[in-house]
């Protein structure tokens, strides 16, 4: 059963379109990359998943179910932007994830926060912008869910935490789950990806494995997106 | 689920309103000082100090006044509305489970904040004789209720009861009326604050509006002359009038509260 499965999906803002008639679906066990240039409905895609916005018409089902509570306990969603509470401790952090994730694995996070060398009693505000990410990305990360929704993981930081959030997600992912990353930084998540999905101005233009690409058109993924989205 | 949503909510919430309560008792014992002898002494320097611990309690009763009602608006905003709605909106937690978290701790640091002043007041008027006077009084209430009678004593108590109940669920009411405007003026694209506080006005209005055209319409309708047997003493008015206005009370709430759930369900929009 696909994990992640849309038919037909619309979203309007308004009267403009984020999203029109997108079908496609998800398989456990891989992941896939949601590419597309900035305003192409990647996040839109995320957030309906999520149940942060509802579809104008179409369906969206998440392990089979429209999104609400009950997708929430099998999906682990990293947002494009910090929305962890600042005010909290690390430990705090600890604490809220446990409490409404059975599948949460505190001694999972707590090793990663430990090889950070982020403190149990620190505050969340006391942190850099790219550890509170760092931080953020370690709660998602240690949840055995069966969907990881991750939107803009690497956007906005440096190569090197890059390479760490990458690392993070392929060392601590449930390979029985299927992940989408979301990004337009096709070259620093290629090597990680199985799937794509190419997506642009709220349509579907392309879903194949990596290794298909490759094969069939003799170019990696990157040289791909270069092509399909040429200005 | 609820009990874990309140559990972080008080923890979010405690931060804040546990050292406003501390500084509250504190100022309280202050100005328990002054008035005890402070300002009537024949230093200067003492009187000054005597009247700046009193101005610090009024200062502080009304900032913890002012902090509980901001953080009951301020927290359903930035928690759910906001980027931790992010993270708050994707628990696997019920919308009404959310805005019931929201509500229960909010109605509970109104409650103590309440208690916390009354306690303070006491701290401040707090002498020797004070409890012994207190007592005497709480004596003479009750030496008087048995010389008016069983009847008076048990209507002023429920009167009491009715008015408290209708004091808070009026407060919880206030609550939903702000959740319901900052839930559908945050479902707009654009200028979501300014549609809050445009709808939280709206709402107000048409409050009113129908508050007042259904009085006017409960007079037009003449009860009296359908009912001419029916007869309501004093007592029982008062009791009517407390209960329909608790009902009234309830009944408009539930709409906030609806309105609330729908638009956080169906028309969330979050940046």
């Amino acid at each position: 059963m696909s994990v992640l499965e849309c038919k037909d999906l619309c979203k309007n803002y308004g009267h403009a379109p984020a999203l029109d008639q997108v079908s496609l679906a998800v398989e456990p066990g891989h992941i896939v990359g949601l590419l597309g240039p900035n305003g192409s409905g990647k996040t839109t895609l995320i957030k309906l998943a999520n149940g942060l916005l509802t579809p104008t018409s179409g369906e969206i089902l998440v392990c089979g179910m429209r999104p609400g509570k009950e997708t929430h306990a099998c999906v682990s969603y990293l947002p494009e932007r910090t929305a962890i509470p600042t005010w909290m401790s690390t430990a705090q952090l600890l604490d809220f994830y446990g409490d409404f994730y059975a599948d949460f694995r505190r001694d999972a996070a707590e090793e990663m926060l430990a090889h950070l060398n982020i403190q149990p009693r620190q505050r969340i505000k006391q942190m850099s912008k790219g550890t509170r990410e760092k931080v953020q990305l370690i709660m998602v990360m240690s949840r055995a869910a069966k969907l990881y929704l991750l939107d803009e993981p690497i956007g906005g930081v440096d190569p090197a935490t890059r390479d760490y959030i990458l690392s993070t997600i392929i060392g601590n992912y449930n390979p029985e789950a299927a992940v989408v990353i979301s990004t337009h930084l096709i070259s620093d998540v290629e090597k990680v990806l199985d799937e794509v999905i190419f997506i642009n101005q709220g349509r579907v233009v392309l879903q194949s494995s990596v290794d298909q690409i490759r094969e069939e058109k003799g170019m990696s993924v990157d040289e791909l997106f270069r092509e399909v989205f040429k200005c | 689920m609820l009990r874990k949503l309140m559990k972080h909510e008080f923890r979010a919430t405690g931060r804040i309103m546990l050292p406003l309560f501390l500084i509250l008792l504190v100022t309280a014992f202050g100005a328990n000082l002054s008035t005890r002898g402070l300002m009537s002494t024949q230093y200067r320097i003492l009187d000054v100090l005597g009247g700046l611990l009193i101005t610090a309690f009024f200062v502080a009763i009304v900032g913890v006044c002012v902090m509980s009602f901001v953080l009951m608006v301020q927290r359903f905003y930035k928690n759910l509305l906001q980027d931790e709605g992010y993270v708050m909106m994707t628990l696997p937690v019920s919308v009404h489970q959310q805005v019931w978290s929201k509500l229960i701790v909010s109605s509970v640091w109104f409650i103590l904040t309440v208690l916390a002043v009354i306690l303070a007041a006491c701290i401040m008027a707090f002498n020797v004789s004070f409890l012994g006077e207190f007592f005497q009084g709480l004596r003479g209430l009750f030496r008087e209720l048995r010389e008016i009678g069983a009847y008076y004593a048990i209507n002023g108590t429920a009167i009491a009861v009715e008015l408290i109940a209708l004091t808070f669920l009026s407060l919880v009411a206030f609550c939903l009326q702000f959740y319901a405007a900052l839930a559908v003026g945050h479902s707009f694209a654009n200028h979501k604050m300014a549609c809050s506080v445009a709808f939280f006005f709206g709402f107000q209005f048409v409050l009113q509006f129908l508050g007042g055209t259904g009085i006017f319409a409960f007079d037009a309708l003449n009860l009296f002359d359908f009912l001419p047997s029916w007869q309501l003493n004093g007592m029982a008015a008062v009791h009517a009038v407390l209960i329909f206005c608790i009902v009234l009370v309830v009944l408009y709430s539930a709409i906030f509260y609806a309105i609330t759930t729908f638009c956080l369900k169906k028309r969330l929009n979050l940046e």
